[in-house]
């Protein structure tokens, strides 16, 4: 119970700040070079992968 | 999202985030306005209450004794010791309050006369966020030192080394912005569109009262459903209130693991 | 209706939430069921119910995300 509530609440947040950051990121470099929104969409796949990568690292990796 | 009827003055004038811009209530003096007042209100509240509850504490307890101490149960045991583990106790005060703090504060959506749920101006739960940011990283530091606890939050073990590029921003993000950051919208958002839904529901049903015959006959429909959110609107708040104490102490409790 | 404001990102990124929304339902359906008949079985359908969520629920972040963005 404590774990579970505990473990959803950290996927949110993984997942979206893994958005927010890398997303933020291309944003930035968008705006530097003067692309269209290219590197935002990069930068959210990316961002995405790896909060992925992350909650299965820290949550599927082991089971239990 | 805001749908602007282009005829305003005329038709009917959806609510919208002005409703919550409330003049201040004295004449000049900025910080005056009803939120405030509503705060330190559920403060004399809660005191008041808490105080007459635990004052002629007897063994066979009278109801005000006994609802005091089921609310204080409720937090010492389902989240304190149930969560946080052996070292609760310390915790518990701070719990405690912020657990009586938001419910009463929230309730006043919804009490008559008072209606304003003090939780919709966003500066409530951002400082409360922040004390319980600070409270979880001050613990968590002083329980494991700064070091080990910044490398416990920065570096997975069984990485390779070039991947922590990709992970370790999404990490300090996580911990030091996205947490206290949901943590505050959560509760502002509920409340903000609880009351928005209340009164699109219940100032929509008094517009078509006043209007031609065939609205009048279905605003009864209106004033139905809003009396029906406000219930709903009860839960939505026992439920936030719950919730935020309950990740206060998700959080408290991460910090003060070995190993997460 | 003439004279309305606003953006059609909102209403697509409120279509696309019904997915995840009921992806997510359908997983812990699934997972509480399965603990309620083998509690033992936990620890192997946690880390899956886990991996299931987030799975959706990146989705549903992606979705509002690009309401904004695009």
């Amino acid at each position: 119970m404590n774990k579970d509530e505990n473990a959803l609440w950290s996927i949110f947040g993984y997942l979206l700040s893994g958005l927010l950051v890398w997303g933020g990121i291309g944003y930035f470099v968008d705006r530097w070079l003067g692309y269209d929104r290219v590197f935002t969409l990069v930068g959210l796949l990316l961002g995405m992968g790896s909060a992925l990568y992350l909650v299965w690292l820290r949550f599927g990796r082991h089971s239990g | 999202m805001r749908l602007i009827h282009a005829a305003t003055g005329e038709g009917f004038n959806p609510p919208s985030a002005k409703d919550f811009e409330l003049p201040p209530f004295i004449e000049g003096v900025d910080w005056a306005t009803k939120p405030i007042l509503l705060a330190f209100l559920s403060v004399i509240f809660i005191s008041v209450f808490f105080i007459a509850a635990s004052r002629k504490a007897a063994v066979v307890p009278s109801k005000l004794q006994f609802a005091g101490e089921g609310v204080y149960n409720f937090v010492r045991e389902g989240l304190g010791r149930e969560i946080i583990g052996h070292d609760f106790l310390k915790f518990v005060p701070y719990l405690f309050t912020l657990f009586t703090f938001i419910l009463v504060n929230n309730f006043f959506g919804i009490i008559p006369f008072l209606q304003f749920p003090t939780m919709s101006r966003v500066s409530f739960p951002y400082v409360l966020a922040a004390i319980t940011f600070f409270i979880f990283h001050y613990v968590g530091i002083k329980k494991q030192g700064i070091v080990k606890y910044l490398r416990e939050i920065m570096f997975m073990p069984g990485v390779p080394k070039p991947v922590y590029i990709l992970l370790t921003p999404i990490e300090i993000a996580t911990y030091f912005l996205v947490r206290p950051l949901t943590l505050s919208l959560r509760l502002f958002a509920n409340m903000f569109a609880g009351h928005l839904l209340l009164l699109v529901f219940f100032l929509g049903g008094e517009h078509l009262l006043n209007g031609v015959l065939g609205l009048k006959l279905v605003s009864p429909f209106a004033f139905v459903i809003g009396i029906g959110l406000t219930f709903f609107e009860f839960m939505v708040q026992v439920l936030q209130a719950y919730i935020f104490t309950l990740l206060t102490a998700l959080y408290i409790a991460g910090a003060l693991a070995d190993e997460h | 209706m003439e004279g309305m404001t606003g953006t059609l990102n909102l209403v697509g990124y409120g279509l696309s939430a019904i997915g995840p929304a009921i992806a997510t339902g359908m997983i812990f359906a699934a997972y509480i069921n399965g603990v309620a008949r083998q509690p033992e079985a936990r620890s192997v359908l946690q880390p899956i119910a886990f991996l299931g969520f987030a799975l959706a629920e990146a989705l549903a972040l992606f979705g509002l995300v690009l309401a904004f963005v695009l």
